[in-house]
């Protein structure tokens, strides 16, 4: 019997601080850098998401690619959706949603500031992605969730740097980001683990990797890396759309509607009719696989 | 009811503790560290113990066999409850937090061999993880 060997993921990279010294600045976007420096409060709207200041220090962050805290904390139970709600009215008194959440008993404060902080680094990795237009900033107020646990700048853009080295090294062609997903063929499917088994049910050639994360209360980076696991192991890849730019090209960015608004479904450009009625070679897409795996590198 | 930091340093006050960290497994982002680091960098040693804990909870080999009365000890979230590594002078306890939202989180407990008590870090890391998320 043969036995089927899982793909080692490759390990998680650790970032080296010199090097980040060594290109002028460490940070992602200059502008928070001087933010944090000036301890700014108010709110940096950038392209990807928006980051929430408090003293140069980042209170929340969201991102129209991540799900929000209500979503991970509702979709598992954690938290019923009345208290959310109850606790959004009443937080007008001042006091933040999160002090309503804890003294109203739904949820203890580590619970709330583990799933609060890895929401936070999971929205700001999107929301400090590359971006085509420059970010704005409007001073004002803290966010209304009150402060949790205040991340600062350098340690959120460090984080988000080592993030983007990890889906690179799992699988260096980030098409399969943001473009809808399909079930690819493999010719050895390999054994998944049952966190990715229930990403690969959900594709279906219309959702995206931060549209299965949303359905399933998940942090979108997590189903990220899960993603480019799956199309590592061959078994997803991106819908190839009819002008899809080649991996090794520099993907153009798309810029996102208003948040709040589920992404847009992609209109199901003249479907690759050949895909669907008669799958690939495995061969031949293990093959292309292969020649653009070694492009990328 | 305590929150990250008050968890870590209630870990810190077990007989031998070092170090102790509150980890993503998926990520390797270290969410609360106190104490001293195995290895002496921070990121490091975040990385590297959430390496064995992700290998731990993604074997199939390790998760509890299904039990034919009730499907949930098969799809018990994490599938594995802790993970010890020993070496000459310590103790490491990787206890996994009860994924009660999309966590694939853990605890890192740093223990002296000399001063430590396995089974009694182990024990009270269980309760620690359990009073972190459950209200």
């Amino acid at each position: 019997m043969t036995a089927v060997r899982t793909a080692e993921p490759p390990r998680l990279p650790v970032r080296s601080k010199t090097a980040a010294g060594e290109r002028g600045w460490g940070g992602v976007s200059p502008m928070l850098t001087r933010l944090a420096a000036e301890r700014a409060t108010g709110v940096l709207v950038r392209e990807r998401g928006t980051l929430h200041l408090a003293d140069g220090l980042v209170v929340h962050a969201e991102s129209p690619s991540a799900p929000g805290l209500d979503t991970l904390l509702t979709a598992h139970g954690t938290l019923p959706p009345e208290a959310w709600q109850r606790a959004l009215t009443e937080a007008d008194d001042g006091r933040g949603v999160a002090r309503h959440l804890v003294d109203g008993g739904h949820l203890t404060p580590g619970a709330l500031e583990l799933c609060h902080l890895t929401a936070v680094y999971d929205a700001a990795y999107f929301a400090l992605a590359p971006s085509s237009t420059p970010g704005r900033f409007r001073y004002g107020t803290a966010h209304r969730l009150g402060p949790i646990r205040p991340v600062p700048v350098a340690a959120l853009e460090h984080e988000t740097l080592r993030r983007r080295d990890l889906l690179h090294r799992i699988w260096p062609d980030p098409g399969t980001d943001e473009a809808p997903l399909i079930r690819a063929d493999p010719v050895a499917a390999p054994a998944l683990t049952r966190r990715q088994q229930t990403v690969l049910d959900r594709v279906n050639g219309v959702r995206t990797a931060p549209d299965i994360a949303r359905e399933l209360g998940r942090l979108a980076f997590h189903t990220l890396v899960d993603v480019r696991r799956l199309m590592a192991a061959g078994v997803v890849s991106p819908l190839p759309r009819p002008a899809h730019p080649k991996p090794t090209e520099p993907r153009r960015a798309e810029p996102r509607r208003a948040r709040g608004e589920p992404p847009p479904v992609p209109v199901p450009v003249p479907v690759p009719t050949g895909l669907v009625e008669l799958p690939p070679d495995p061969h031949t897409t293990l093959l292309k696989r292969l020649r653009d795996a070694l492009e990328a590198l | 009811m305590p929150g990250i930091d008050e968890c870590l340093l209630e870990a810190m006050r077990l007989p031998g503790a070092r170090g102790a960290a509150l980890i993503d497994w998926m990520s390797g982002l270290a969410l609360g560290v106190v104490g001293e680091s195995p290895g002496g960098d921070q990121e490091t040693a975040a990385v590297e113990a959430a390496e064995i804990a992700r290998l731990a909870a993604e074997q199939h080999a390790f998760a509890p066999a299904a039990d034919p009365d009730d499907g949930a000890a098969a799809d018990a979230d994490p599938p594995v409850e802790d993970l010890i590594v020993s070496n000459r002078d310590s103790y490491h306890v990787l206890r996994f937090v009860g994924a009660s939202f999309d966590g694939s989180v853990f605890l890192h407990l740093w223990l002296a061999r000399a001063e430590g008590n396995l089974a009694l870090a182990r024990i009270r890391l269980g309760e620690m993880a359990e009073r972190l998320v459950l209200a």
